[in-house]
């Protein structure tokens, strides 16, 4: 009997054996590893919104512009020069050299099919705001084309140089179909003209990137240097944690503040806090579009605003240089002022205010969240204090947006990082012209925001603005709430610089 | 176990102790009884009590007192006992209010798998032949089924909530009662009294409840602490997996999963409810084995 | 023996038949399968949509039918969240629960028998001591935490350990103490009643005053009749562990079943939900038949009831 049990432990260690390959992390196998606890399903950038995604799009695909992130320059990247002609049109002469990783060769055919395909509302492209502005492209000869705008709009080179990535020209009909008979474009293979190839995808699991070795010369992007990048979701942070620490991962992000002190202290990886373009806000079902919640009153939204002490959750649970905000953008944003109406932490006032709106014992409701937990949590401990019982759902990213889009969640912690996009077009606009994120819907700030989306006279955009987030904060249906920080962890062999947009340039990264 | 002092014995007991004496007697005699018991009676005490015992309000937070070490490490205090949490919340505050969850969801699962495994056990012992065939093959049945997958599945689609989270674990754990209640059940079914109080012409319903439960009430508590233990971890569990109890709770398998995130450098975090956890485990199934000894002496081992 | 053994397949179809139900109905009256399908961001049209194109719409009776009979013929529908056929999402992570299982069963049965063992030789003396200290101890262990405990003493405090993946065996030596940690206790308890009665019965008794060595009657007579009940009950725990594993695959970020199984239940992916439950469900069945005959085989008074 023994000798079976033997027999079979060796069986059993010998199966394991067989599946042990080596850990492939590190300077020493050229690869760099890095990590998020999010699942990526599509990685075609148009049709998955994630974070992971917006990241690996930069370095798949390029644009026709990109944005120094140092000196916020708009350099031609897949152009070669570029200029308006009027107000909604935009000239590109591009560039003869570029090659996608298919090996097919890149001219303006490529630029007019992946505008005409994106700007077509049919086509479902997720973030309709990063598209909408287009209303396509024409080809003037092999290597020169022309951007049409719908209407004037400012920010198109923001979003040129940003999310609106350069597909081939044949790949939007490979897309399969879906259950519903509908073309699903996220099933394209995924091939651009970037400084890396993505050559394996595991959904929820990993994505393998090879650096692409005939990337064109002279990229205001740089040379790549690193030979692969894997990006793995490990679904756990502490698992995360104890990778980076123990070598079988290079680079992780998101560390909260108390344990990025302690990995500082150690002092056995790097640790960096950098400023992001990203906020947390709480929306709240002012429009009703969920029916019946007491957020209709405006006397329990002005309540909720005055329950939670945003300055100590900045302080002590963010840390690093996040701060309060009190309106719907990100303060270095065009357009955004903090100049609007500020609700001051009162939990007695607050208290008042429920009572008086006709909840003297408060309410129970539900409240959507699905990053950093913790933040929830203690703004659900404000308002334990004065009598609203909010019960935690914690979601996948997905799954939350999909229930905002429904309108199932009238109540909501989230975070938006406007694509990085330094202008207020990219929230405010985003969030308040009766969009499916909307729970405002107010007329007023839809009018103002649509005068300073279309105009070109800074002035006149300022203004409207201001107006659209004052409207915002007196209907108090979105309480804006801090800035976040970023705390990056990696190897120290990693010659890496973080930036303020929240994407990490692994093109530009080398081993020390 | 009570005793019943202010009564005179009669000469009789003092020469022969009463079964009730011999009982007492042995419990008293059996440490880990008496341990199992202690503890349990501690955690009881606290639940009951939590309110005058808690140093502070469970919900109570203090974001500028956030993770305070406990009172034996470096920097901890008497001001926190056992430290604060994430949000500055009072930890000890927190264990003690979190055993009244632990034990509301320990003994409310119990009761529901205690009442309808009992009522499918008895119900097989007693009438076997066809009905026992149906009732062994749902015990089967259920005994299949991966008891953690089906709860987490059904917990995510309906939502979690207390109510929930105890009818979902009540409806799952009955297995064992009923098949020590079967065994148990057809043992007895067999005895004297039993047949005489069917020749008498008493109802069903009236023997199972008058002669046959009592009879299997020692087999039945035993099962019944075991389940309660069970049904304490499981909770754990799904709350540590974020589908039990829901924040802001002070349930102690929620407290270690929102502690998880702080383990590697501050491991008190997690060490102090999972100790919470281990000892109500530890007690009750004490608890239960020292039952099983004291009553039936014979079956040890 | 063949009449019997045939018996008992056929309950355990019944039984496998039985789970198949239950869960059916359970999943599909929890959660709405239509809803999940459209997916995010759907309309009430969408979803009106897929319920009717995918028959969500029929009742359930037709439904369960409808999904029988493609059971049937190895057809477990399609992830909607992988988009690739169930019964081969199953088939790529098998392995990996398979090993992890097989480990901790190994891990188990490794320090159980033994600790069994000593504690019947030598009873009420300091291996019984310590054997049921372990006993008491393993089963109020939440199993979670145990894992955690692991992880920051051997992951980050030594460090001599990965904490998370499966790429190498060493992945697997964490994750296969926190499973079978749970199932020493029974083993342990079962070893150690069993040795105990065998050791006092007549033939051992016999084979001692035979003069026969020690050793000889410990392992070659003894052992072997204790171990019995023993290789049935592992079997039992062997069942649990595939259950019990979505929290360590969880936990240990190990791509097996468990994971697969935490993951589609936060996806709502029903039918890798229904299917991961009826395979375990049925691989627990298949252990508990095998068990059933191999001691139906051993004892023939089982065989005659």
């Amino acid at each position: 009997m023994k000798a079976k049990l033997i027999l079979g432990a060796g069986l059993v260690l010998s199966a394991v054996s067989l599946m042990a390959q080596p850990v492939l992390a590190g300077k020493a196998d050229d690869t760099l590893t890095w990590s998020t606890t999010r699942e990526v399903d599509v990685a075609i950038p148009y049709y998955n919104n994630t974070r992971e995604i917006v990241i690996l799009g930069r370095h798949a695909w390029d644009n026709l512009l990109y944005r120094d992130p140092k000196t916020a320059e708009y350099k031609p990247l897949l152009a070669t020069s570029y200029k308006w002609v009027d107000n909604v049109t935009l000239e590109f002469e591009l560039r003869k050299d570029v090659k996608f990783h298919d090996g097919t060769t890149f001219d303006a055919d490529d630029v007019v099919a992946t505008f005409n395909h994106v700007s077509n509302p049919d086509n479902g492209v997720l973030t309709k705001r990063n598209v909408s502005w287009m209303k396509g492209a024409t080809k003037l000869s092999q290597y020169k084309v022309q951007v049409n705008l719908n209407s004037p709009f400012p920010a198109a080179l923001e979003y040129l140089s940003g999310p609106d990535a350069i597909f081939p020209a044949e790949i939007w009909a490979t897309a399969r179909k879906d259950a519903k008979g509908k073309m699903d474009y996220g099933t394209i293979a995924p091939i651009g003209t970037g400084p890396y190839k993505i050559t394996e995808m595991i959904p929820g699991e990993s994505v393998t990137m090879e650096i692409n070795k005939d990337y064109m010369s002279g990229s205001p992007k740089g040379k790549p240097s690193i030979g692969k990048i894997i990006f793995r979701t490990v679904g756990d942070a502490e698992a995360q944690m104890a990778e980076l620490l123990t070598g079988s991962m290079d680079w992780i992000w998101d560390i909260p503040k108390d344990k990025a002190e302690s990995l500082k202290e150690m002092g056995a990886v790097t640790v960096v806090n950098a400023p992001t373009m990203r906020i947390s806000y709480i929306a709240m079902d002012r429009a009703d579009r969920a029916k019946g919640t007491p957020f209709k009153h405006k006397k329990v939204r002005l309540a909720v605003a005055h329950a939670i002490d945003r300055a100590a959750i900045a302080r002590e649970l963010v840390g690093g240089s996040s701060q309060v905000i009190h309106s719907a953008c990100f303060p270095t944003q065009f357009g955004c002022t903090q100049d609007v109406p500020k609700y001051a932490y009162d939990p007695k006032l607050a208290k008042k205010l429920l009572t008086e709106a006709g909840y003297p014992d408060g309410f129970e409701i539900d409240i959507h969240a699905y990053r950093q937990r913790e933040f929830t949590e203690a703004v659900i401990g404000y308002l334990k204090k004065i009598g609203i019982k909010a019960n935690l759902k914690f979601l996948q990213y997905k799954a939350l947006r999909g229930k905002v889009w429904e309108g199932k969640a009238p109540f909501h912690q989230m975070t938006w990082g406007s694509f990085s996009v330094n202008d207020v077009s990219a929230i405010t606009s985003h969030f308040f012209k009766h969009g499916r994120d909307d729970y405002c819907r107010d007329d007023e700030i839809k009018k103002q925001l649509e005068i300073g989306d279309t105009n070109t006279d800074p002035k006149i955009r300022k203004a409207a603005y201001k107006k659209a987030l004052i409207g915002v904060q007196e209907n108090v249906c979105w309480l804006p709430m801090f800035t976040y920080t970023k705390n990056y962890g990696y190897s120290k062999d990693l010659d890496f610089t973080p930036t303020s947009d929240e994407i990490p340039r692994f093109f530009t990264a080398k081993w020390k | 176990m009570t005793v019943n002092t202010s009564k005179l014995p009669d000469p009789a007991t003092i020469l022969e102790p009463s079964p009730t004496q011999l009982l007492t007697r042995r419990a008293f005699g059996h440490t880990g009884l008496m341990i199992g018991g202690g503890i349990l009676l501690i955690m009881l005490i606290m639940a009951l009590f939590a309110p005058i015992l808690a140093p502070f309000d469970p919900y109570d937070q203090d974001l500028a007192q956030r993770l305070i070490p406990p009172v034996w490490h470096d920097k901890g205090s008497w001001g926190h006992p056992l430290g604060t949490d994430n949000l500055g919340r009072d930890y000890i505050t927190r264990i003690i209010y979190g055993a009244r969850i632990s034990l509301l969801i320990g003994f409310s699962a119990m009761l529901i798998s205690g009442v309808l495994g009992t009522a499918l056990g008895v119900a097989a012992g007693y009438f076997g032949g066809r009905v026992d065939m149906v009732i062994t093959f749902l015990i089967t049945t259920r005994l299949a089924m991966p008891v953690i997958l089906v709860a987490l599945a059904v917990v995510a689609l309906l939502g979690s909530s207390l109510q929930i989270v105890i009818w979902v674990l009540g409806l799952l754990i009955w297995d064992r009662f009923a098949v020590v209640m079967r065994s148990a059940t057809q043992q007895i079914r067999t005895m004297d009294y039993v047949t005489s109080a069917r020749a008498l012409g008493c109802s069903t319903l009236r023997i199972i409840l008058s002669e046959i439960l009592p009879n299997v009430a020692n087999a039945l508590i035993v099962v019944a602490t075991l389940e309660v233990a069970h049904a304490v971890l499981l909770e754990a569990a799904l709350s540590f997996l974020g589908l039990g109890v829901q924040p802001p709770e002070p349930s102690w398998g929620l407290m270690i999963s929102e502690g998880k995130s702080h383990m590697f450098f501050k491991p008190w975090v997690i060490a102090i409810p999972g100790t919470a956890i281990f000892l109500l485990v530890l007690a009750i199934n004490l608890l239960g084995d020292g039952i099983r000894d004291v009553t039936a002496p014979e079956n040890r081992n | 023996m063949l009449i019997y053994s045939l018996k008992r397949f056929g309950v355990a179809i019944l039984v496998t038949f039985a789970v198949s139900v239950i869960t059916f109905v359970l999943l599909h009256a929890s959660g709405d399968p239509a809803m999940a399908m459209a997916g995010e961001g759907a309309t009430q049209e969408d979803i009106e949509y897929v319920r009717e194109h995918f028959g969500f719409n029929r009742p359930m009776l037709v439904q369960y039918i409808d999904w029988f009979v493609r059971a049937l013929q190895g057809d477990f529908g399609i992830s909607i969240y992988l988009k690739i056929p169930v019964a081969e999402v199953i088939a790529a992570k098998a392995p990996i629960t398979a090993i992890l299982g097989a480990s901790a069963l190994t891990f188990a049965l490794l320090i159980s028998i033994p600790l069994g063992v000593l504690a019947a030789m030598k009873p009420n003396t300091i291996f019984d001591r310590i054997a049921l200290t372990i006993a008491v101890i393993g089963q109020a262990m939440p199993t979670f935490w145990f894992a955690l405990l692991m992880m920051i003493f051997f992951g980050i405090t030594l460090r001599i350990l990965p904490v998370s993946g499966n790429t190498t065996w060493q992945h697997f030596v964490m994750p296969s103490i926190a499973l079978g940690y749970y199932a020493m206790p029974a083993i342990m308890r079962l070893t150690r009643a069993g040795m105990i009665e065998v050791l006092s019965s007549d033939y051992i008794r016999t084979a001692r005053a035979k003069g026969l060595r020690p050793r000889t009657v410990l392992f070659k007579h003894a052992l072997r009749n204790a171990i019995i009940p023993v290789v049935s009950l592992s079997a039992v725990q062997l069942g649990f562990m595939l259950g019990g594993s979505i929290i360590i695959e969880t936990i240990f970020s190990l791509k097996g079943l468990g994971n697969l199984a935490w993951q589609s239940i936060q996806r709502s992916d029903f039918d890798v939900m229904q299917a991961l439950v009826l395979s375990i469900a049925m691989f627990y069945i298949l252990l508990t038949y095998l068990a059933d005959l191999l001691n139906a085989f051993l004892d023939p008074r089982i065989r005659v009831s």
